[in-house]
């Protein structure tokens, strides 16, 4: 397949690292892959905060960088971005065009489960993660199924890790509560939000796993930033980076 | 900074400042967010244990959404038969003139104490203080209720209203109020002498008041749930008996009281039904039964569409048990007499701070959790959006939120910048700037900076 990465800033600027574990996966699994010019940010900051005039800008420039781009999808390592970038498209934007691009729109996670799924891992990954369930990804693009939600349960994140070998999957106590980042939530609030990653990367850590491994960047950039500050004995490692080591 | 400014502007008001002093005590935190954890484990079971949960979701949702649609009618239909089974019925159109209701009721047959079952309207209205400057005595009788009214305090909880105090508190409360031994803190011993004494008061009360979990339209009766008895111990002592209800409680019929009632509890503790379901449907011999129908802007929340949502709401207090920024922020940091998701959904229009709409990271649970799929998650992220609309943003972002978007947008501002920050967070050590880094760096260690940024590396490495 033709893919267009979306790297939304965070992760462009700040965690390079998880881009490039993106783009190397999803050619070694033998799709051909394009950065197209000019993204910044998906606008989810300002919208967030409810102030919609403010992102308005920001937003377009993003859409208008994957409009015309001739590929079969459109794929972001990053949950809430993802998940913001679509919900602003329509928002801001309800032409044909902006449709097109939102129907290619997914995330790395839900891609190589829904579209592309990876046939087989060629090397083994030896190590006990703890899995981080973002709100983001399982509440809204539905990556797994919400602790809250009874009946028949899914966990697309777990299935595309399962089949490497020797990877030992945990999950930490209230296995999806909130890290506590929530965007300008992680400074306007700021004690809540530390209290809550704090208690986040101590579940992490509890579980003896060597990694906390994720789906979205920005958590795991704020639980990093707790794990360091209190010397906890475990990493952060984006999905993509775990994939990318067993392909 | 802006932020730092405009906190200081907003002194004592605003969540964060009040969430920020709860949790200097780590300790009271960590126990108040288990204990309330606790709740949301035993609703995981009780919820799970239903094959059929997420279809009395829906179903729940489905009939809260079609009595609002049909509201008027369904309010008229209810007065009707209330009116047929002997019972008084008034409209209230705000908190006042509830109140003032309440009091020519109670004056015209000369109370001096009411008795009180737990009512988050009646809290909402401020019904208490008023009662009291009128020569009324009022007594709460819900156990947590009489705990925080003798503590002088407001509910933190709208199921669990002392879920803030330690027993050890209530112990030395009850020692000092009621007479307990000194420094006993057994549950047992406790609960023993708060039975005791509310006994007192159902046998001296002229007239007893309760909210309503339901108000059922075509019997014309209401349905009260507690799991201490205390509203029906209330209710069929004296002669008086009156249920205040806000408009959003009526449901058409029996058969819908019931879907309600099923999840009601078992959302709520995780029981599966509450202790005492009593349904009144009329006064008893020689006496009278009155109710009052209170608006109180549920009307005008009715205009938006997104905001009506939050009317579908059935107080199980599930949201804020799940919610883990309530946990551990505390009840009284909202700045509302409800907290929590639903309380920022039903109160955000009405706070002056204009902050406890950001008090929430819109990671969902809320609204996964809610018996009636009340989307808090959706509800709380429009409130920022009309708070932004009409100029009342909270944290500065008035003043930089237009600036972020300006610089969001700029590839060269970016870039520019971000690189520059990338070289700061590389070479200068942590201590020269978290002073720089506000309260990221406060709590956090900064992140460790990569060379270049992801553009750059493609760039140089897939250019052909």
């Amino acid at each position: 397949m033709k893919i267009a990465l979306f790297i939304p800033c965070l992760v462009n600027q700040m965690m390079p690292d998880v881009a490039i574990a993106t783009l190397e996966l999803l050619e070694k699994l033998g799709h051909q892959v394009i950065l197209p010019a000019g993204q910044t940010c998906c606008g989810q900051p300002m919208t967030n905060s409810g102030c919609f005039d403010a992102a308005r800008s920001t937003t377009l420039k993003l859409l208008n960088a994957f409009k015309g781009v001739e590929c079969d999808a459109i794929v972001c390592p990053a949950a809430s971005c993802l998940v913001a970038a679509k919900e602003n498209f329509h928002e801001f934007d309800n032409s044909p065009e902006a449709q097109a691009v939102i129907n290619k729109l997914y995330e790395l996670t839900e891609f190589l489960h829904d579209i592309a799924p990876i046939p087989a891992f060629n090397k083994p990954f030896a190590h006990k993660i703890s899995l981080q369930l973002s709100c983001h990804g399982i509440r809204m693009l539905s990556l797994a199924t919400p602790s809250e939600q009874m009946g028949p349960r899914f966990n697309k994140v777990e299935a595309v890790l399962a089949n490497i070998a020797g990877i030992d999957i945990v999950y930490p106590d209230r296995r999806d509560e909130c890290c506590g980042f929530g965007g300008t939530f992680a400074v306007d609030e700021g004690a809540v939000s530390a209290k809550m990653g704090k208690d986040k990367a101590q579940a992490h850590a509890a579980t003896g796993a060597q990694y906390v491994v994720g789906f979205d960047p920005s958590c795991l950039l704020h639980l990093d930033g707790l794990i360091r500050r209190q010397q906890l004995p475990i990493e952060i490692r984006h999905i993509a980076q775990v994939l990318n080591a067993a392909l | 900074m802006a932020y730092q400014h405009n906190h200081e502007a907003m002194g004592s008001q605003v969540h964060a400042y009040k969430a920020d002093i709860f949790c200097r005590d780590e300790t009271r935190v960590d126990w108040h967010s288990k204990a309330l954890w606790l709740l949301r484990e035993k609703r995981d079971r009780a919820a799970g244990s239903l094959p059929e949960w997420e279809q009395l979701r829906q179903l729940g949702s489905e009939i809260k959404l079609h009595t609002l649609t049909n509201l008027a009618q369904y309010l008229e239909t209810f007065e009707q038969n209330c009116l047929a089974n002997g019972i008084k019925v008034h409209w209230a159109k705000d908190g006042a003139e509830h109140n003032r209701i309440v009091h020519e009721i109670l004056a015209s047959h000369k109370v001096k104490k009411l008795v009180k079952s737990k009512s988050m309207l009646t809290e909402e209205c401020h019904l208490n203080p008023y009662l009291e400057q009128r020569g009324i005595e009022v007594i709460d009788t819900d156990l947590g209720e009489r705990i925080i009214q003798l503590a002088k305090m407001p509910p933190s909880h709208i199921v669990v209203p002392a879920i803030h105090m330690k027993k050890e508190e209530v112990g030395d409360l009850f020692h000092d109020k009621l007479g307990t031994k000194a420094g006993e803190s057994d549950p047992l011993y406790l609960t023993r002498a708060a039975r005791a004494h509310l006994r007192e008061q159902f046998l001296s009360a002229d007239a007893a008041m309760t909210g309503v979990n339901m108000a059922i339209a075509d019997k014309g009766a209401v349905v009260v749930c507690t799991n201490e008895g205390n509203a029906d111990m209330g209710a069929n002592l004296p002669k008086l008996q009156l249920h205040s209800m806000g408009i959003d409680k009526v449901v058409p019929d029996i058969d819908s009281a019931a879907v309600l009632l099923r999840t009601l509890a078992r959302n709520a503790t995780g029981q599966p039904v509450t202790t005492y379901s009593a349904f009144y449907r009329g006064p008893q011999v020689d006496g009278e039964m009155h109710v009052i129908i209170v608006d109180n802007g549920r009307t005008e929340m009715m205009k938006d569409k997104i905001l009506a949502e939050s009317l579908k709401c059935i107080r199980c207090g599930g949201c804020l048990n799940t919610c883990p920024v309530y946990r551990r922020s505390g009840g009284y940091s909202y700045n509302y007499t409800i907290p929590g998701p639903i309380g920022i959904a039903v109160g955000a229009t009405h706070d002056n701070t204009n902050s406890i709409a950001w008090a929430c990271t819109l990671c969902g649970s809320c609204t996964y959790v809610c018996p009636t799929k009340v989307p808090l998650d959706k509800i709380i992220h429009h409130h920022r959006r009309l708070k932004a609309e009409a100029g009342k943003l909270p944290y500065g972002k008035n003043a930089y939120m237009p600036l972020v978007g300006k610089f969001m947008a700029s590839t060269t501002l970016l870039n520019c910048s971000m690189g520059a920050a990338r070289t700061a967070l590389r070479i200068l050590p942590g201590s020269l700037l978290k002073p720089f880094s506000g309260a990221w760096g406060k709590y956090r260690e900064l992140p460790v900076a990569p060379n270049s940024s992801f553009e750059a590396w493609f760039k140089k490495h897939r250019s052909l």
